[in-house]
């Protein structure tokens, strides 16, 4: 990296180095039997050089010529990209946790093991097919610019991803357990999902109509992809942010708090600098229903002339591959604030609505102006606070800037995200569900 | 290279193996409203392995050559867990060895138009769109991508194929006070540059609908007759029966295997399906899959009937089916998994017309907005659409989605049209992206759709 910088800050006004290596493993276990093992030993580099007030960017996944990297940089200089921002000075961060060594020597077999225990439990109680996913992995991440910035990370996580399907389908329920140690997927979450399944098991048919509405933390993207959209420095550079000129404004029910917390202990990805070296720390959107800060990177805090916030990520919606991807305005680690219902109590409150465990379609739709319409996979029919069974072909649409004004209640507990995250559930009132 | 990939996998102890090389290029511009917001050119590379030992079948994937090795110790040991935890075990469907080196034959080629000129050319498209009434800003992108592939496997088989995409894609933006409607555009193909050339009229439209959505209402949720236009027909199309079509997406489910029995008949008679990646000047086009299996033309449903599937050597089989050449991989990070190419849906003999007039009252909807899949289940947006009312076309509607069951939705489908259109542009994620799955239809219409509204 050290080289290379070198080379690039010859040709340039400032340079900045990103690298990562990632070594991963997976196992796919499809109706019981393990079907897929895959392994991944992945690298990359990306150099971003500012000169004259421009910015040239280059990457590549295999560092065979950092004289190439460096010229693919200068002919992309002759975009003429305005760049107004300076790369960050070095900054006290604190120590990073360090992984230990578990993950690193987990295998194919201890992989099956710790799915297997899964599968065990579940085939003590349930007659559906049961897929167990899991995967391991560990990170090496690092950034060097031309300013004195040196910063590295180390980071390993373990997944297991329990899915019970329903008979004669594909839609299923979904429990998801992650950690940055080896361990084991807890049981009562397993009992919660049986509990799940057994509930869903019947098929129930709404009406089309108003009606309350729990979107679970599994679907909170659905909600979160337009809030992010809208709160991205980007989007209030090129001025369709439906949020411009509404800082400090009350948007939302009080009962809605966003934020991101990349410093959290609880984190499995928990980190102190974004992609660009900017410290990360806790960061709040909205407070208790009041938009309070933008989402912003280096380049649109610049172009805003805004401080940056730690949040320039490399990487989409869809994942990409993140040497390729320039860093940009992304809420890393996010958080709703939990509210003071259990989700039991929750469910008992509702005369007549739908559970929302898993969606399709949520990035279909106006996103930018809060729009979603998504169908139920699956969606639990609720009447009189009970559950009546799942929903076939059923969907449910609104706009953000409606439905969180209509928060009835929040749950009192914070769930892992298989998106990414931990949030509560929440229910919503009067949101449109359409049904056959 | 080809040699050398041969070395790199001698001597190993295994039933099977492969290894794919790959060189990737890519050359991305951007703008956002009139700011270009990037440029530049890249090269990477990578290498996919995969072993068959004793029945069981695992892969690896490395950027680096000196991480060769080790990615032979793990895909063989995955193979190895496979069979000695109780897993699946796999035989490849046998295929002829081919030796080939495949060119790429292209109308204009990007690597040979400077970078200059491509800016020039996305700007020209870009302002044309903001000078459009009502338009506020744009994300609009020039994508070049390039993949020089090489494959070799222990039965001898080796195969070298080059393929190249270029679009200009994004979105055009309107915005009335705090009302933001956008409408996605796209133009390319794999059959090089010159198809970018002269395509005005392509962007001025979509701003102008981007502009009178504006003045749409938002659909009102319920169950609707609907006629979908061919690019929204090719998304129910992709989505709705073409993954189902995939042999690894039921493969390990019996109960959706035994509703997808070849023979049986799934929809309703008017309706014929092909997934064709042998179709020329398409964006679906290619010759080889990643298991160096020449691709064929497959009729997925004749006249209602389930009639073939997409396979890979695996699959393939498993089944006990042909092998069809759709295994295919995003780049050099990737194993590659079954996907369709090119897809559509046989025309029929009706007009837009008689379409209407068979309509009634309904919906008629028009381009897609993203879909997604969950076995029989689907959902789609559509960019736009009209209410229909006796059989004439009333006031734009907005904010549509619709979620279906195939099976139901298949028996539903009433009639088609006589017209036809292919996308321009890939990018379905199943896993992985595949910027090379193109689709399309005619008109079709549909009864008792759930439409997702406010």
């Amino acid at each position: 990296m050290k080289k290379l910088l070198d080379i690039a800050a010859r040709v340039s006004d400032q340079a900045e180095v990103f690298s990562i290596r990632k070594d991963s493993s997976s196992l796919d276990m499809r109706n019981g039997k393990p079907c897929d093992m895959s392994a991944s030993i992945q690298s990359g580099y990306a150099l971003r050089i500012l000169k004259d007030g421009r910015i040239g960017t280059a990457y590549t996944k295999n560092l065979l010529s950092r004289d190439e990297l460096v010229k693919n940089a200068l002919d992309s200089l002759k975009g003429r990209v305005e760049a107004s921002f300076s790369f960050p000075g070095p900054s006290e961060i604190p120590e990073s946790w360090l992984p230990d060594e578990s993950i690193s020597r987990m295998g194919f077999h201890d992989l099956h093991s710790r799915s297997g225990k899964v599968l065990d439990y579940l085939n003590r109680k349930v007659e559906g097919q049961i897929n167990v996913n899991s995967a391991r992995g560990i990170q090496d991440m690092a950034i060097m610019n031309t300013n004195g910035l040196n910063f590295s990370r180390k980071s390993a996580f373990m997944y297991i991803f329990a899915s019970l399907l329903f008979p004669n389908t594909e839609t299923a329920v979904r429990k998801f357990y992650q950690s940055r140690q080896a361990g084991d997927f807890p049981e009562k979450e397993l009992d919660v999902l049986m509990d799940l399944y057994a509930s869903g098991l019947p098929e129930a048919s709404i009406p089309t109509g108003s009606m309350k509405v729990v979107f679970t933390p599994d679907t909170m993207f659905t909600l979160l992809w337009r809030l992010s959209a809208a709160a991205s420095g980007k989007s209030f550079y090129d001025r369709v942010s439906p949020l411009q000129n509404r800082r400090e404004e009350k948007v939302f029910s009080d009962k809605f708090t966003l934020y991101g917390d990349p410093a959290d202990p609880l984190e499995v990805d928990q980190h102190f600098f974004d992609d660009e070296g900017i410290l990360a720390k806790k960061h709040t959107i909205f407070e208790k229903g009041v938009f309070k800060n933008l989402v912003l990177n280096l380049d649109y805090a610049a172009k805003l002339k805004e401080e940056p916030t730690g949040t320039g990520y490399r990487g989409g919606m869809w994942g990409g591959e993140t040497v390729s991807l320039p860093p940009m305005p992304q809420l890393s680690c996010s958080r709703i604030a939990p509210g003071n219902v259990s989700f039991e109590d929750m469910i008992k409150g509702i005369d007549r609505g739908v559970i929302v465990f898993g969606v399709l379609g949520a990035h279909s739709g106006n996103i930018l102006n809060g729009d979603f319409s998504v169908g139920l996979n699956p969606g639990f029919y609720v009447e009189n606070g009970e559950i009546k069974g799942r929903v076939r072909d059923g969907m449910v649409s609104g706009n953000v800037y409606d439905v969180l004004n209509n928060i009835e209640s929040v749950e009192n507990r914070l769930h892992d995200s298989t998106t990414g995250g931990m949030y509560p559930s929440i229910l919503l009132d009067d949101v449109s569900v359409a049904a056959k | 290279m080809i040699d050398r990939l041969k070395s790199m996998i001698s001597g190993v102890e295994a039933d099977f193996i492969d290894i794919r090389y790959e060189i990737k290029t890519e050359t991305k511009i951007g703008f956002a409203g009139r700011e270009i917001r990037s440029a530049g050119s890249n090269r990477t590379d990578g290498y996919v392995i995969r072993v068959g030992k004793n029945g069981g079948f695992s892969s690896a994937t490395v950027t680096r050559e000196e991480d060769v090795p080790r990615a032979l110790e793990l895909a063989v040991e995955g193979a190895e867990t496979i069979i000695a935890t109780g897993g699946k075990k796999s035989v490849l469907a046998s295929v002829p060895v081919v030796v080939e080196n495949i060119k790429l034959v292209l109308d204009g080629d990007p690597r040979e138009i400077s970078i200059d000129d491509k800016i020039e050319l996305l700007r020209k498209y870009n302002d044309l769109m903001l000078e459009q009434p009502m338009i506020e800003t744009t994300n609009l992108y020039y994508i070049e991508i390039g993949r020089e592939k090489h494959y070799v496997n222990s039965e001898g088989t080796a195969v070298s194929e080059e393929i190249m995409t270029t679009n200009i894609a994004g979105e055009v933006i309107a915005k009335h006070g705090s009302l933001v409607q956008n409408i996605r555009v796209a133009i390319g193909g794999a059959d090089g540059y010159n198809r970018l050339l002269s395509r005005e009229d392509v962007f001025v439209k979509k701003a102008e609908i981007a502009a009178r959505l504006l003045d749409a209402e938002p659909v009102k949720g319920g169950t609707y007759n609907v006629i979908l236009s061919p690019m929204l027909a090719g998304v129910f199309t992709h989505e709705a029966f073409g993954h189902f079509s995939e042999a690894d997406l039921i493969e390990d489910n019996p109960s959706l295997r035994e509703k997808m029995l070849l023979g049986e008949q799934l929809g309703s008679d008017v309706i014929t399906i092909i997934a064709d990646s042998t179709l020329p000047d398409q964006i679906g086009y290619y010759v080889y899959d990643d298991e160096g299996v020449a691709v064929k033309p497959v009729t997925l449903m004749d006249r209602g009937v389930l009639t073939g599937r997409l396979h890979s050597r695996r699959t393939a089989s498993a089944f006990g089916e042909p092998v069809s050449g759709h295994t295919v991989a995003e780049d050099m990070r990737f194993e590659p998994i079954i996907r369709m190419g090119t897809i559509y849906i046989k025309p029929g003999s009706l007009t837009l017309d008689n379409l209407l007039a068979e309509l009634g009252d309904g919906l008629y909807l028009i381009d897609g907005k993203g879909g997604q899949t969950s076995g029989e289940n689907f959902t789609f947006g559509a960019q736009y659409g009209f209410k229909v009312e006796g059989s004439r076309i009333g006031p734009m509607i907005r904010d549509i989605n619709i979620m279906g069951n195939l099976f139901t939705t298949l028996q539903n489908i009433e009639a088609i049209g006589n017209d036809m259109e292919l996308s321009e542009r890939g990018g379905c994620g199943k896993g992985q992206l595949n910027i090379k799955s193109a689709l399309g239809s005619p008109h079709i219409l549909i009864r008792n759709m759930v439409v997702g509204g406010v």
